[in-house]
């Protein structure tokens, strides 16, 4: 009984243990990171190292984490147009908790973490909505017919994984005719109707996005909004191990949440990200 | 008076902080919607969340008549650089600096560039390539 009530204890404090994770997801992701732009990082880590180690009591500034966000910075600047999307997204995580080392208002930092959670939801929405391709079915189509999508469940049907093989090769060998010669090629359908199950599956995608985003904006700490939250990253990571963006939106999930139960679940999916990115089945 | 300012600064500060780097993210956002419409990049990259809304750019095409996109790439971190910019963001601009790029490099006369996107139709199965963009080039520097 002791370690539940030690679990309840260290759950009772989403905002503690949510900057910890942060950090923890911070310090993997640079690592990872690290051989971009050394040149720019290896002054700024020198600098930043040494001052963390010769006045590491003096906890006035939240060193780590402003020496790992301006390497986030550095990363941003060089290679605006290369970096993923959820590396805006956890340098606007990472300055929300600096500012937080500053201001120290739980009000402010929650405000944060819930509206840039709905801006980047809501955004994802809409650029679905605004692509002609994603609307029709026609990326996922793409996509599952080259056995990209649900890449670990069709591993299970050894004949759709044979057709999404074929497919992935004549697409292969596609390539390397001249495409001036306008040759086209039929894909099999790994499943029955994909086509049209692409076309639904769609627009639950973006339907399912608006509703997490609205009710996070509406009712950022009820149960039910945090149940479609967990749905939905649980759900994205089945189709792909998208990890780092994950773990983030699972961290914006723990931030806000009030329910020790759930706390414990965006923790243990955070943890589970976090270990698929260390060992890199997951992306960073 | 004194006092109505010193509200309004309050207020002005408390939204600020609460609402900056939300704001932000807005902007970011708004500027990636921009290269989208006007420079062709690629939804997936430049922060505004439009990953898994398009075929990745990485299964765009370089064609260039003649020539081995796959041996120009040998060894060379340049080439490397400009032919991957060209997949992400197929515009005229980024077109051109590759082929002055290849020009100066092959020391060819002349160069015929395309960027080729593929498309998809779910309801046929039909699975192609479009032309994005194509470029002619002369090399002027004799």
């Amino acid at each position: 009984m002791k370690y539940w009530a030690d679990l309840k204890y260290k759950l009772r404090d989403p905002i503690a243990l949510g900057t910890q994770l942060l950090l923890l997801l911070l310090g993997i992701y640079s690592l990872l990171m690290a051989e971009q732009n050394r040149r720019w990082k290896v002054p700024v880590l020198f600098i930043g190292l040494s001052a963390w180690i010769l006045w590491q009591n003096k906890k006035k500034h939240p060193l780590i984490y402003i020496v790992l966000c301006l390497l986030l910075i550095i990363d941003l600047y060089h290679d605006y147009f290369w970096v993923g999307n959820h590396h805006y997204m956890l340098l606007f995580m990472v300055l929300s908790v600096i500012i937080y080392d500053y201001h120290k208002r739980n009000d402010v930092l929650l405000k944060n973490i819930q509206i840039l959670f709905v801006v980047v939801i809501l955004a994802s929405g809409l650029q679905k909505l605004m692509s002609s391709q994603f609307m029709s079915g026609d990326f996922y189509y793409y996509m599952i017919n080259r056995g990209t999508l649900f890449k670990n469940f069709v591993r299970f049907f050894p004949e759709s994984l044979d057709v999404a093989k074929s497919n992935a090769k004549n697409m292969f060998e596609l390539q390397a005719v001249d495409p001036n010669l306008g040759e086209s090629i039929t894909l099999k359908n790994i499943f029955p109707n994909l086509g049209a199950i692409s076309h639904i599956f769609a627009w639950v995608t973006v339907i399912f996005e608006m509703i997490v985003a609205f009710a996070i904006l509406w009712k950022p700490k009820s149960t039910g909004a945090h149940l479609l939250l967990i749905l939905m990253i649980l759900g994205i990571l089945s189709t792909r191990f998208e990890t780092g963006f994950m773990a983030l939106l699972a961290l914006s999930g723990l931030f806000l949440c009030n329910n020790t139960y759930l706390r414990l679940m965006y923790v243990l999916i955070i943890t589970g990200c976090i270990v698929l990115i260390f060992t890199k089945l997951g992306y960073h | 008076m004194i006092e109505i300012e010193v509200m309004h600064n309050i207020k002005i500060k408390e939204f600020v902080l609460k609402y900056g780097i939300p704001s932000l993210a807005v902007v970011i956002i708004l500027i990636q919607l921009f290269f989208v419409n006007t420079q062709r990049l690629n939804k997936w990259k430049g922060g505004g969340y439009g990953m898994y809304t398009e075929i990745h750019y990485y299964y765009n095409q370089i064609h260039i008549p003649g020539m081995s996109v796959d041996s120009l790439l040998k060894n060379d971190l340049e080439m490397k650089n400009a032919l991957g910019f060209l997949m992400l963001m197929p515009n005229k601009n980024n077109l051109n600096k590759a082929g002055e790029l290849i020009l100066k490099t092959t020391h060819k006369d002349s160069i015929h560039i395309q960027i080729w996107k593929p498309i998809v139709n779910s309801k046929t199965g039909f699975y192609s390539r479009e032309l994005i963009d194509e470029v002619y080039l002369k090399n002027t520097d004799f």
